[in-house]
Order: structure tokens, then C-alpha cells, then sequence
């Protein structure tokens, strides 16, 4: 609880320091890592692997920028909004996907996924097709204040969504609800034998999964100020299991680091080449190969090495 | 247009389309019957065979060369890569693999760019294939005929190879008991990687087929890996029979789907996944979920 206070704390004061770049930069980490902790729920800690959470990030953002080009609904009331939309999608993807288990369901997850994506492109109204929806205002409010439009204001505004979704999905995996997905994790006919209705509890992650998923992109939406396919797109569904992966599953704070790490490289390695997905292919087998528990898990074996 | 011209048509383009799913679907559908593993990257498999289908013909002037050395080639690729990488990862659970691969998707997918450029690439038909024939009076491209027509040869070869060869009757043991395989003297390891490179060689002859239909582009791998599934889905995974089974009616929904229905007809495929995945969830010739 300290160090997520500390943490808090330090991230609120990061922009009285920061370039604005810099601040644009932070604000899409946060994004990223909202996003990443959410499926973290999901491949953490039901091991339900899904290759097509991109669905859930395209849902938030697309419902958001719609809510904000044709209501007038504030931005900090169209953001929880689109990610609840999200979550009631979720729960009908989870009943699909849940019909079957491991690998079928992540192929399953990303069969859907690209159902979604599909959809987008020839549902011109809603999504714009292959234009996208352009010029997703910042709509101010609640009460006239036009704060959450500016800047400062809107990575104020990410920061308290990161953090609200993060006490809550730790409330969540630290509750009896979690000790039975953890169940589900180690050994779902155990748990089945217990007594425990185990596909009514993964839908459900995936349900919390989603709300959180979509608040992500309900956040980009306005903060890039377009939404389209891409965010539905399988590429994205793969970057974000990377920076899951990478983190380190199964701890929450892992895979906001690994979104972190993962737009840092991208970033740097963008200005010497164009290729950067090359090397994140690499980067990610390597993990896969050689550290399975991610940078935290690494972080962690290191620091027990050192005090036994 | 009569009905009964337009029928035959339609199901000669859908009996053509279903040869290219076979291609990927019974690769991947081996692979997962012997090694337990599941492919992402046979969707990139497939571009590369499309690629390099290109470039022979470039290079040769002639689609034979193309036909043969492509399977060779990413088959090979694959066997090397089963070599160097998935094979420290048996033990593992199988999304590890499902990882792996995934990341291999992304290296793939880069390296092509940077090979052969972002542009789609048209390959040139054979001059004896390009050519159409009546039937019934309705004009249809001879190279769907010759495409169903190699669909049906290679399942034949493909299931006489299991049945009747010696590397046939080793893969089928290994599927079963690879322990006992191992025991009685032959190197497991070196059936998996054989399987693994054939099972990616079969992906790559489905890219050189389809590249003078569709052209060689950078969209498609993930087009690809998705039917792939589905099919797989379908069939149930790791059966033969279910691959073609699945193929086919996967390629009869997108023909006359998207015929008759042209924006519904994704959701048809998904819909039949769906309902048999109620009915079984394990597929329709598989044995387990």
C-alpha cells in the first residue's frame, strides 16, 4: 500500500518536471498499461490466454468517441461509460470463448477479435470504416470545468483511472473470487470437483477484464482524438499479451511496466529504423524462452538469490 | 443465368477455395496431432511460400520450379526453426508455443517487408493454366480446376504417406506414444522436426497457389492463421478428416455466403463455428475440448 502510494505521488508530480513531449509520451504508457493490467486478470490469473484483447481496447475507444462526437456527455462520465459497454460485450465474447479451453480458447479469442474487426470496417456509421471516427473532442465537464482537456488535466485524469482500476483489480485477485480463478489457473477439474461453477467465474474475469480493457481505449480515443481498426486490429492483441508477457503475468504492476518498457523501445528504436517489430519478435521469444516470469518475475528471483 | 450452370460453377470455385484451406488446415492440424503444438506462425508460413513462389517464378520464368522449390524452402525454414527454438520448449505448456510462434509472426511478417518491399506482388499464371473452359456454358478459369484437382491429389499422397510409409507409420506411433517410439530406437526429435517442417511446407505450397489468384501481400498471414483456425476448430483438432471436412464447408460458406449474402458472410463461418462448438465442443471429429 505504501510503495502504491509512493508511487501515486510520484506520478502526480512527474509533470511539474516533464516536457510536454515527455507528458504525451507518459500519458500513452499509462494507457498502454491500463490495458496491459487488464488482461493480466484474464492470462495471469485464469490462465485464460486470449490473443484477441485488442477487442476489448477497440470497443472502449470507439464507444467513447462515439459518445463524445454525438452526446453531451462529459469526458469523465463517457470514459467509465464506454469501459461498462465494454464489459457487457466481454461477457457475451466469454460465453463463446469459454466453450472451450486452452488453446482453442485463445484461437477462439482471436477469431472473435477479428469478427469485431471485420464488423468495424463495414459498419460506416458507427466506426467510420476504414476512415475511423476523426475529431473526438475533449468535451469539458462535468460543471463547465474544462480541466480534462487540457494536457495536465488528461493524464490526471488517465492517472486516476490507472490507479482506481488497479486497487481494484488487486481487491478483486486478493478476495475469495480470486483464490477460485487461482484454482482455475492451477487445476480447473479441482476446482470443477469442489464445487465451483468455473466457466461462470472465467466469464466473469473476462467481464472485469473487459471493463477495465475498454477503459483503456476509452481513454485513447480522446487522447489520440481519432479511433479506428487498428485498435481492433490482431497486431495489437499480440503487442499487448508482449508487454503482459515481458512484464511478468500474474502481478498486476508487471504488465504496466511492461507497456512502459515496451513503448520505450519502441520509441527509441523508431528513430534508427522502421523495423522495430522485427526486434520485438525477438525480444518477446527470447522471454518466452529464457524467462517466462517476466522482468518482475527476473527482478524477483534475483533479490531471493541475494537474501538466501 | 440457369440455376443448375450457376450451381456447378459456384461449387467448382468453392471445391477450389477448399484446396487452399486444406493446404493450411491439415499442415496445422498434423502438427497439433504429433507435437501438441498450435501453429500462429503457419499464417506467415503461407505468405512466405507466396513470396518465394514469386520470386522463383521471377528468377525462372516458370510456376513448376516455384511449385516445387517453395514447399522445400519454408519447410525447411520451419524444420530449422523447430530445430533452434520450439524444441527447448518441450515441457511447457502449449501456449508457450502458441507464444513463440506468435513472435516468430512478427519477425516474419518485418522480414518479408524488408525482402520483398510493401507492395502486393502479382505471380504470373502458368500460360497452359490461364486459360477458361466452358462448363455448361459458363465460363470458368482453368486454374481453379487445376487447384481443386491438386487439393484432392495432395490429401491423397498426405493420408497414403501416413498410411502406407515407413516415416508415415512413425509419425502415427509418435502422435500416440512418442515415449515408447523413443524406447524402441527412432529419434523422436527428428520425426517432430520432419513433421514440423512438412506440416509448414504444406502452408507454403497453399501460399504458391493462391498468389497468382490473390497476389503476394503483406495482409495475408493473419487472413490466413484465422480461416486456419477456424477450419481447425471445426474438424476438431489434430484429425485429418476433420481438416477436410472443415475446409470444405468453410469454403462452401464463403462462396455462396458471399454470393448471396456479401456482408454477412463472415459472420456465417462464425455462426457454424459457433453452433458446432455448442453441439461439440471439441470439434467435429476431434476427441477432446
Amino acid at each position: 500500500m505504501r510503495m502504491t502510494l509512493a508511487v501515486a505521488v510520484l506520478l502526480a508530480l512527474l509533470p511539474l518536471g516533464l516536457p510536454p513531449y515527455a507528458m504525451t509520451l507518459l500519458t500513452e504508457a499509462l494507457i498502454m498499461g491500463l490495458f496491459a493490467m487488464s488482461l493480466d486478470l484474464m492470462v495471469g490469473y485464469a490462465r485464460l490466454i486470449s490473443f484477441g484483447h485488442a477487442a476489448a481496447y477497440g470497443l472502449g475507444a470507439y464507444t467513447c468517441g462515439n459518445i463524445l462526437l454525438h452526446t453531451d456527455i462529459p469526458l469523465p462520465l463517457a470514459v467509465p461509460m464506454a469501459g461498462v459497454f465494454s464489459g457487457f460485450i466481454g461477457i457475451g465474447i466469454a460465453w463463446v470463448c469459454t466453450q472451450a479451453t486452452g488453446v482453442s480458447f485463445s484461437m477462439l479469442t482471436l477469431a472473435l477479435a477479428q469478427l469485431l474487426y471485420a464488423v468495424a470496417f463495414k459498419w460506416t456509421s458507427v466506426t467510420g470504416a476504414s476512415d475511423g471516427l476523426a475529431g473526438i473532442p475533449r468535451r469539458p465537464g462535468p460543471f463547465g470545468t474544462t480541466y480534462f482537456s487540457t494536457k495536465i488535466g488528461f493524464y490526471y485524469l488517465t492517472m486516476a483511472c490507472l490507479f482506481g482500476s488497479f486497487l481494484f483489480a488487486r481487491a478483486l485477485v486478493r478476495s475469495p473470487f480470486g483464490a477460485v480463478l487461482r484454482g482455475i489457473r492451477e487445476n480447473e477439474a479441482k476446482t470443477l470437483s469442489l464445487g465451483y461453477n468455473t466457466r461462470l467465474y472465467k466469464i466473469a474475469v473476462v467481464a472485469a477484464s473487459y471493463i477495465l480493457g475498454g477503459l483503456a481505449g476509452a481513454l485513447y480515443a480522446p487522447f489520440a482524438g481519432f479511433a479506428n481498426t487498428e485498435l481492433l486490429f490482431w497486431l495489437l492483441s499480440g503487442q499487448v499479451l508482449i508487454m503482459v508477457i515481458v512484464g511478468g503475468t500474474g502481478t498486476l504492476v508487471g504488465p504496466i511496466l511492461g507497456a512502459a518498457f515496451f513503448l520505450l523501445v519502441q520509441q527509441q528504436l523508431s528513430t534508427y529504423t522502421d523495423s522495430w517489430a522485427l526486434f520485438f519478435g525477438v525480444i518477446f521469444i527470447a522471454f518466452v524462452l529464457f524467462a517466462p516470469e517476466g522482468i518482475l518475475g527476473l527482478a524477483r528471483r534475483r533479490r531471493s538469490v541475494r537474501s538466501h | 443465368m440457369d440455376v443448375l450452370p450457376f450451381l456447378v460453377t459456384q461449387c467448382l470455385n468453392a471445391l477450389s477455395q477448399a484446396a487452399l484451406l486444406f493446404f493450411l488446415g491439415c499442415g496445422l492440424t498434423l502438427i497439433f496431432g504429433i507435437m501438441r503444438i498450435v501453429n500462429f506462425a503457419h499464417g506467415a508460413f503461407f505468405m512466405l511460400g507466396a513470396y518465394v513462389g514469386w520470386s522463383a517464378v521471377h528468377w525462372t520464368g516458370n510456376f513448376w520450379v516455384a511449385l516445387v522449390a517453395a514447399p522445400i524452402l519454408v519447410g525447411g525454414f520451419g524444420a530449422a526453426f523447430e530445430l533452434g527454438i520450439l524444441r527447448r520448449l518441450y515441457g511447457r505448456d502449449g501456449h508457450a508455443f502458441l507464444m513463440v510462434t506468435f513472435g516468430l509472426t512478427l519477425v516474419m511478417g518485418e522480414a518479408i517487408r524488408l525482402l520483398w518491399g510493401v507492395e502486393a506482388l502479382q505471380v504470373q499464371m502458368p500460360v497452359s493454366l490461364s486459360d477458361i473452359v466452358f462448363i455448361l456454358d459458363e465460363p470458368f478459369p482453368i486454374y481453379r480446376l487445376f487447384l481443386a484437382g491438386s487439393g484432392v491429389v495432395v490429401a491423397i499422397v498426405i493420408w497414403q504417406f501416413l498410411e502406407r510409409t515407413r516415416l508415415g507409420l512413425l509419425i502415427r506411433a509418435t502422435s500416440q506414444n512418442a515415449e515408447m517410439v523413443h524406447a524402441l530406437g527412432t529419434d523422436v526429435r527428428l520425426v517432430r522436426s520432419a513433421v514440423f517442417g512438412i506440416g509448414c511446407g504444406l502452408a507454403g505450397i497453399g501460399g504458391v497457389f493462391a498468389a497468382p489468384m490473390v497476389t503476394a501481400s503483406l495482409g495475408m498471414a493473419p487472413n490466413a492463421v484465422i480461416d486456419t483456425f477456424v477450419i481447425v476448430i471445426i474438424g476438431g483438432m489434430g484429425s485429418f478428416l476433420g481438416s477436410m471436412i472443415g475446409a470444405l464447408l468453410v469454403a462452401f460458406v464463403q462462396v455462396f455466403g458471399s454470393y448471396f449474402f456479401p456482408d454477412f458472410a463472415m459472420a456465417f463461418m462464425y455462426l457454424i463455428m459457433l453452433t458446432i462448438l455448442v453441439v461439440r465442443p471439441g470439434g467435429l471429429l476431434g476427441k477432446e475440448a
